[in-house]
């Protein structure tokens, strides 16, 4: 399914375009907006690589959280304990991630649907609880692990360079697009989105289901991984909350809210996402919702809590997220659609 | 030995609790097909409710408050349930995921008012004082309110026995679990047990909750979520849509969880984990599953 | 043993919960013939079909292809080896365009499915070979169109399109003429005919048309409660009692 025709399909790279021009204007200046927008590139692309998993295989992971965590303290470990360098503390950090995404998903994947989300749950939570209490000393809890600032050049440290880690973000979101693309057209992409449609067929066409989710299952969490080591570097630390089952929950929300397989939803969802919780969390602080009666002015001083009524909407109401709201409207004006 | 006994108890007492949350997910799945996130929300609901109710309208401390407010967190557990049903899953009947995701945005939207309205610090609940006696087994001494939970979770299990068995709204769910589209065809309107369900599963979750206030002794906006979590692989290990297989794999989750956390913290709850991959390896329909089709 | 039947069950069974959906079927099928397979409603002819191409393993029995026992495989292994299938009801991707789902059989046929290194519609023989397959049926103007967009009767003509495209040597069509219009049916009946005279496929069908089956068929398995009644020519099936008795009431 691909809902952008033809004549629209240069946005995405104006739009990548114009993020990389700005941060050299006074648009994007700031270095607060810029950690923000870093911030928010790198969860749109970890929503790209759930939407791999969710709209292009169909399949409901709510352990994705998992992959990401792995990478960012697969590569902070490395860094902070044996002193790599960023590059092997990265490549490790995958490795680290491939394996545990292997394990996990083949044993997740011998159920389906409801029952594998709750089993990719359960996984994530195992992870999430290593980190929350630094089992085995390799985490530090609570307390974070922090990256060791020998192991990444200076380029990329201090309140100075802010641009160079939000430039650092867009690329990373630009490969992760790229590769998404990339996995989605090729001919194996082809039969994830076979499978998402109709197992029983995919079987019979000589193809094993197994086999092909696994590989989506495991190339989404390598790709997760490598989104968690630049996070690293752009966060200064790896924390718990990487791998907790909200992490895994708002990449949800992210993915349908924007829209589910189209790639360009899940990347407009993750921005709207993280730049509307930032920003609801200054409304407050400014004092806009002062006027309001505490039993709602409580709860609306929480984004998760508007960026969630927003999505129950979105579910009962407009299937398709943004992406379906666009194509429903191009769709009723009649643009003519290939 | 002593040790073990506590623990095994101290165990069987929290699968109790899970067994609560765990018992109306199963219902709900095995009715319905929806797997509900927001059922955590539930029990919180029915924490905080405690919580009120014993600090703010009969703050004396006595046994008899505390009874009444398991009663009324059962009843807020269960209105907010029958409301999510029939305000939001209702709407998308036969949208299975679309259900599942609703919940989750619910689940979300409650912890985040639970935050807004309460704070991010857990509040303190003060059982009555009877709860901090100790029962002697052989040389073991074991706190009283693990025999509490126990003895909850073993009423709720025989009313849904009796329910299933005896009236006619629990034979249409046990025939709505095994076959939906054969109770339907039979003109049963299956809707009115769905609503049931929720309801019962709301009230069960609520209870939970406020024996989960003595159990972690206060709540916090959070204290469902981190509750749903092993109810979820309770219901896995039990088998989808089965009253007593999730009664089994709550106890079996419950002692294996507490008696492993007291040698290395933490390492309890992976050991359950892997307990679920491994009942997934060898039996993928759990315990007491149907076998899926 | 070695025969030189295309397909062969021997004592083929399926039991649900004490329950015969398929009793002892034994039968072969030679290269390039079309059987016809007939039997009132829930006789087990859906079954059989999903016993020989494995989405339900069979309680007892063996099934060959050509000579290999392939009774233990898995659906994806049988399907490579050359047996492919239709659906009762309509089973196509339906959010994929028509030429999509025609070259996803082609290049799962020529192995190339696993490639993540090639862009889909850079591998021009599965192109080439799903373009031909919906010629053969008349589908190449949709080919851009999603299949679940498709009418009822062009998407049981994607199918056979599906199976042509991936080269399975053994074609298994379950009621391909079910819900189609009158009009439609002499066209797909030519098609199926092609499928077994020009591109030598050994066919079995499941339909209740029987004047479509009568006019295909080469022989005719005719099964009731889960057992095979009898397996022959047209003119021998038809005029057989029991045949008759099993579907007093419906004429033949
Ligand atoms: N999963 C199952 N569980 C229980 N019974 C089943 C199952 N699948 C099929 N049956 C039963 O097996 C019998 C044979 O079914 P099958 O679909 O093979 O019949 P059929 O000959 O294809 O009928 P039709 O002409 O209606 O398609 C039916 O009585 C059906 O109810
Ligand atoms: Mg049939």
């Amino acid at each position: 399914m691909n809902l952008l025709p033809g004549k629209y399909r240069y946005v995405p790279v104006l739009a990548m375009v114009f993020f990389g021009v700005a941060a050299f204007t006074p648009i994007l200046n700031e270095p607060g907006l810029q950690q923000t927008f870093a911030v928010a590139f790198l969860f749109a692309a970890l929503a790209l690589t759930y939407d791999l998993l969710l709209g292009f295989t169909g399949l409901l992971s709510f352990g994705h959280a998992l992959y990401y965590a792995a990478g960012a303290y697969g590569a902070a470990y490395a860094m902070a304990r044996w002193d790599w360098g960023i590059i092997p503390a990265g490549i490790f950090a995958m490795v680290f991630a491939t394996l545990i995404a292997l394990f996990t998903g083949a044993t997740a994947l011998r159920v389906k649907g409801i029952a594998f989300a709750m089993v990719t749950l359960a996984f994530a939570e195992a992870g999430h609880v290593i980190a929350v209490l630094n089992m085995w000393g390799l985490s530090n809890g609570d307390q974070t692990l922090q990256l060791n600032f020998d192991s990444v050049p200076d380029f990329f440290l201090g309140v100075n360079n802010t641009r160079n880690l939000y430039l650092l973000a867009l690329v990373t979101l630009i490969l992760i697009y790229v590769a998404v693309w990339w996995l989605t057209q090729s001919s194996m992409g082809r039969v994830l989105q076979a499978l998402r449609d109709n197992e029983e067929r995919v079987s019979v066409l000589g193809l094993k289901p197994f086999n092909f989710k696994l590989i989506a299952f495991v190339l989404a969490g390598v790709m997760a991984a490598f989104v968690g080591v630049i996070a690293v570097i752009v966060t200064n630390n790896a924390n718990p909350v990487m791998g907790s089952t909200q992490t895994t929950i708002s990449l949800l929300l992210m993915v349908i809210l924007g829209g589910i397989a189209t790639r360009w939803g899940a990347v407009i969802g993750g921005l709207i996402y993280v730049v509307l919780s930032q920003r609801l969390t200054t409304l407050d602080t400014q004092g806009a919702l002062s006027g309001l009666p505490e039993w709602i002015g409580g709860p609306m001083s929480e984004p998760a809590f508007i960026l969630g009524v927003i999505f129950i909407l979105v579910v009962m109401f407009s299937p398709g997220g943004i992406a379906g709201a666009l194509y429903r409207l191009r769709m009723k004006f009649g643009s003519s659609v290939k | 030995m002593e040790i073990f006994i506590t623990l095994f108890i101290t165990g069987f007492g929290l699968g109790a609790l899970y067994f609560l949350v765990a018992s109306g997910l199963s219902l709900i799945y095995g009715l319905m097909g929806v797997l509900n996130f927001a059922h955590g929300a539930f029990l919180t609901a029915g924490a905080y409710a405690t919580w009120y109710f014993t600090t703010s309208i009969r703050a004396d401390g006595s046994l008899s408050s505390y009874v009444i407010s398991l009663f009324i967190a059962g009843v807020v557990g269960a209105l907010f349930a029958v409301a999510t049903e029939q305000i939001l899953i209702k709407y998308l009947y036969d949208r299975h995921i679309d259900q599942a995701l609703v919940t989750v945005g619910l689940g979300f939207v409650a912890t985040s008012a639970y935050l807004g309205w309460f704070g991010s610090d857990p509040l303190i609940v003060l059982p009555p004082t009877q709860l901090y006696n100790t029962v002697q087994i052989g040389d073991a001494f074991v706190g009283i309110d693990r025999f509490l939970y126990i003895g909850v979770a073993a009423l709720v299990l025989i009313a849904n026995f009796l329910m299933m068995r005896y009236t006619r709204i629990g034979l249409i769910i046990r025939a709505g679990v095994e076959n939906r589209s054969m109770v339907t065809a039979l003109g049963i309107d299956v809707r009115k047990a769905f609503t049931f369900v929720f309801f019962i599963g709301g009230f069960a979750a609520g209870l939970g909750g406020a024996l989960a206030t003595t159990y972690a002794s206060g709540v916090g906006p959070t204290l469902g979520d981190a509750f749903l979590i092993y109810a979820f692989i309770t219901v896995v290990i039990g088998g989808m849509g089965s009253v007593p297989g999730t009664a089994i794999a709550a106890i079996v989750v419950g002692t294996t969880q507490v008696l492993v956390n007291y040698y290395v913290q933490g390492l309890g709850d992976f050991v359950v984990v892997m307990l679920l991959a491994l009942v997934l390896l060898v039996r993928p329909q759990g315990l007491l599953g149907k076998v899926a089709h | 043993m070695t025969s030189n039947a295309a397909i062969r069950v021997s004592d083929l069974s399926l039991a649900i919960g004490g329950a015969k959906i398929v009793d002892g079927v034994t039968l072969e099928v030679k290269p390039g013939e079309l059987l016809g397979v007939i039997g009132p409603n829930g006789a087990g002819k859906t079954s059989l079909f999903n016993l020989i191409s494995g989405l339900r393993p069979a309680t007892r029995g063996n099934i060959y292809l050509g000579d290999d026992d392939i009774t233990n495989e898995s659906p994806a292994s049988r399907a490579s080896k050359g047996l492919g299938r239709t659906f009762q009801t309509s089973s196509v991707f339906t959010l994929l365009p028509v030429l999509e789902n025609v070259r996803l059989a082609a290049e799962a046929a020529m192995g190339g499915s696993m490639k993540i290194t090639r862009r889909a519609y850079s591998f021009k023989p599965a192109i080439a070979k799903a373009e031909e397959a919906l010629n053969a049926v008349g589908l190449s103007d949709k080919r851009f169109t999603p299949a679940g967009a498709l009418s009822h009767g062009d998407k049981r003509r994607l199918e056979i399109a599906i199976v042509l495209a991936s080269d399975a040597k053994v074609v298994m069509l379950d009621e391909p003429m079910a819900g189609m219009s009158v009009e439609n049916v002499p066209v797909l009946t030519e098609i199926i005919r092609s499928l077994s005279r020009d591109y030598g496929r050994t066919v079995l069908m499941v339909e209740h048309h029987m004047h479509v089956v009568l006019g295909l068929a080469d022989r005719i398995a005719v099964m009731h409660q889960g057992e095979l009644l009898i397996c022959a020519d047209p003119q021998t099936v038809i005029s057989d009692p029991t045949v008759q008795s099993a579907y007093l009431g419906e004429s033949l």
